[in-house]
């Protein structure tokens, strides 16, 4: 007897795909659509740019699922970095064509990640965690990452946008990754084993 | 660079903030230095998973059943293709002659399923692009509702607060309509802004400033104009004594410095 979909692991529905089999692409878009479309809304602020990147982001995953080294890092933050990289490169207005052309992006390094965000549970915590530090940190910090990780503004950007040093913004969004990192630490505490 | 990354470089970099000059260097540096590398390493994991930390939205349902009809479409081998296509048309060039005196018939009823066809096709295609529409809508009402809500949260915080300075915005000669209302405290370094401006020229911006009482204006918040009426918030550095609040209309997207008119200006008392 086989496992439903929903419970296999990333490697496995990536080893699928390489074996044509499209249950496992839905499987992983089940797993991965949501929080991608959220972020990519963030960034886009236009759903149909969102809508068209998400698409994009898993019909590259169907066709390069090769290049995916399960072993290397989570399956989820592969898929954040890329899209990401996807939405703010649509946001600065490069050309479409650019941006799907650009197939040795799906060969970045592999981004390790905390805890197994490949569990439904564990995820939605990690992302309620994530919100909530969000959330409570000083906001002249949160600005500052949020300009950085939603709008791809640099430090000098971000300098000029609220008006103080490139010394202060790098302050503070070294003491914003401080606290972000507590969430992750304590996140790896509680699923021991599953980094 | 032979030293070794400044952790606050290291998140700078894993969040692509870094400029050009300063990522060059350190990305050298991190290539021959195994104990950057691993710290650049931690720096990406934590800003990759940054993302989750948006309020999740379902994307509608047609994303993914245009995801795998677009890979249904593309494991058609093309060989099994070219087949179908060879059978089809030699079948159809045995059956030509014995059925000809059908062409006319079928010449007709091919016209009125077509038009029926199109008919159909036309109102399906006109409601799926509504939906579309409706459901693009809605998700980016969604993310509208819960900045809508932070702001709220923080206007709160603010009114609670003493020390906050309420700022009337006025017209300025030469704008006919336009109304705009600043909360300010100084010591916390935030403002609220909430108003209507009419909409903007083509290809422009409103851009809210703080004008400090010392040194350039300091960007706030970008205004779309239009139907603005929400409460809008931005931070400051906490400490800085304000001149004045003013809107300018700016390229779109906003400037680092104001370069337009004014269209809204209004002064801080100094007894506040």
């Amino acid at each position: 007897m086989t496992a439903p979909l929903q419970q296999v692991q990333d490697s496995s529905l990536v080893e699928r795909i390489m074996a044509g089999d499209e249950n496992a692409l839905a499987a992983l878009y089940d797993r991965y659509a949501g929080m991608l479309f959220a972020m990519l809304v963030r960034i886009l602020r236009d759903a149909s740019a969102a809508e068209e990147v998400l698409q994009d982001l898993f019909l590259q995953l169907w066709r390069g699922a090769s290049r995916f080294d399960a072993s290397r890092g989570s399956m989820a933050a592969w898929l954040l970095v890329i899209g990401r990289n996807r939405a703010l490169s649509r946001l600065r207005g490069k050309e479409r064509h650019e941006i799907l052309a650009d197939s040795e992006e799906f060969s970045i390094e592999a981004v390790p990640s905390p805890g197994n965000l490949e569990n439904d549970a564990a995820r939605a915590q990690l992302m309620q965690r994530l919100q909530g530090a969000m959330a409570a940190l000083p906001s002249e910090q949160r600005e500052a990452v949020e300009l950085a990780y939603f709008e791809g503004m640099t430090q000098t950007e971000i300098a000029a946008r609220v008006g103080c040093p490139l010394g202060t913004v790098k302050s503070r969004v070294r003491a914003a990754m401080q606290t972000l990192k507590q969430v992750f630490d304590d996140e790896s505490t509680r699923q021991p084993g599953r980094l | 660079m032979n030293r070794h990354v400044n952790p606050e470089d290291s998140d700078l970099y894993a969040l692509g903030a870094l400029d050009g000059a300063e990522m060059q260097e350190l990305e050298a540096h991190v290539r021959t230095c195994a104990q950057c590398a691993g710290e650049i390493d931690a720096a990406r994991q934590r800003v990759a998973l940054l993302g989750m930390a948006a309020p999740a939205v379902a994307p509608p349902a047609r994303v993914k059943e245009a995801l795998l009809r677009q890979v249904r479409a593309e494991r058609i081998p093309e060989a099994h293709r070219a087949g179908v296509a060879k059978a089809e048309r030699t079948d159809s060039g045995s059956r030509a002659l014995r059925f000809a005196w059908l062409t006319p018939v079928f010449g007709v009823a091919a016209v009125i399923f077509a038009a029926l066809a199109a008919g159909i096709w036309m109102k399906d295609s006109r409601d799926n692009r509504r939906i579309h529409e409706l459901e693009g809508q809605l998700a980016l009402a969604q993310t509208r509702s819960l900045e809508i809500a932070r702001a709220a949260d923080e206007t709160d915080k603010l009114l609670g607060t003493p020390g906050t300075m309420r700022v009337a915005l006025e017209q300025q000669a030469g704008w006919t309509s336009g109304r705009a209302g600043v909360l300010y405290n100084a010591k916390m370094g935030m403002v609220a802004c909430s108003g209507w401006l009419p909409a903007p020229p083509e290809g422009k911006s409103y851009q809210l400033w703080l004008v400090p009482m010392e040194g350039k204006p300091v960007p706030l918040q970008v205004l779309s104009g239009g139907e603005w009426t929400q409460t809008l918030t931005a931070h400051v550095t906490p400490g800085m004594a304000a001149k004045a609040f003013a809107v300018t209309v700016e390229p779109k997207g906003g400037m680092p410095w104001p370069t337009g008119p004014k269209v809204l200006v209004g002064g801080v008392s100094q007894g506040e």
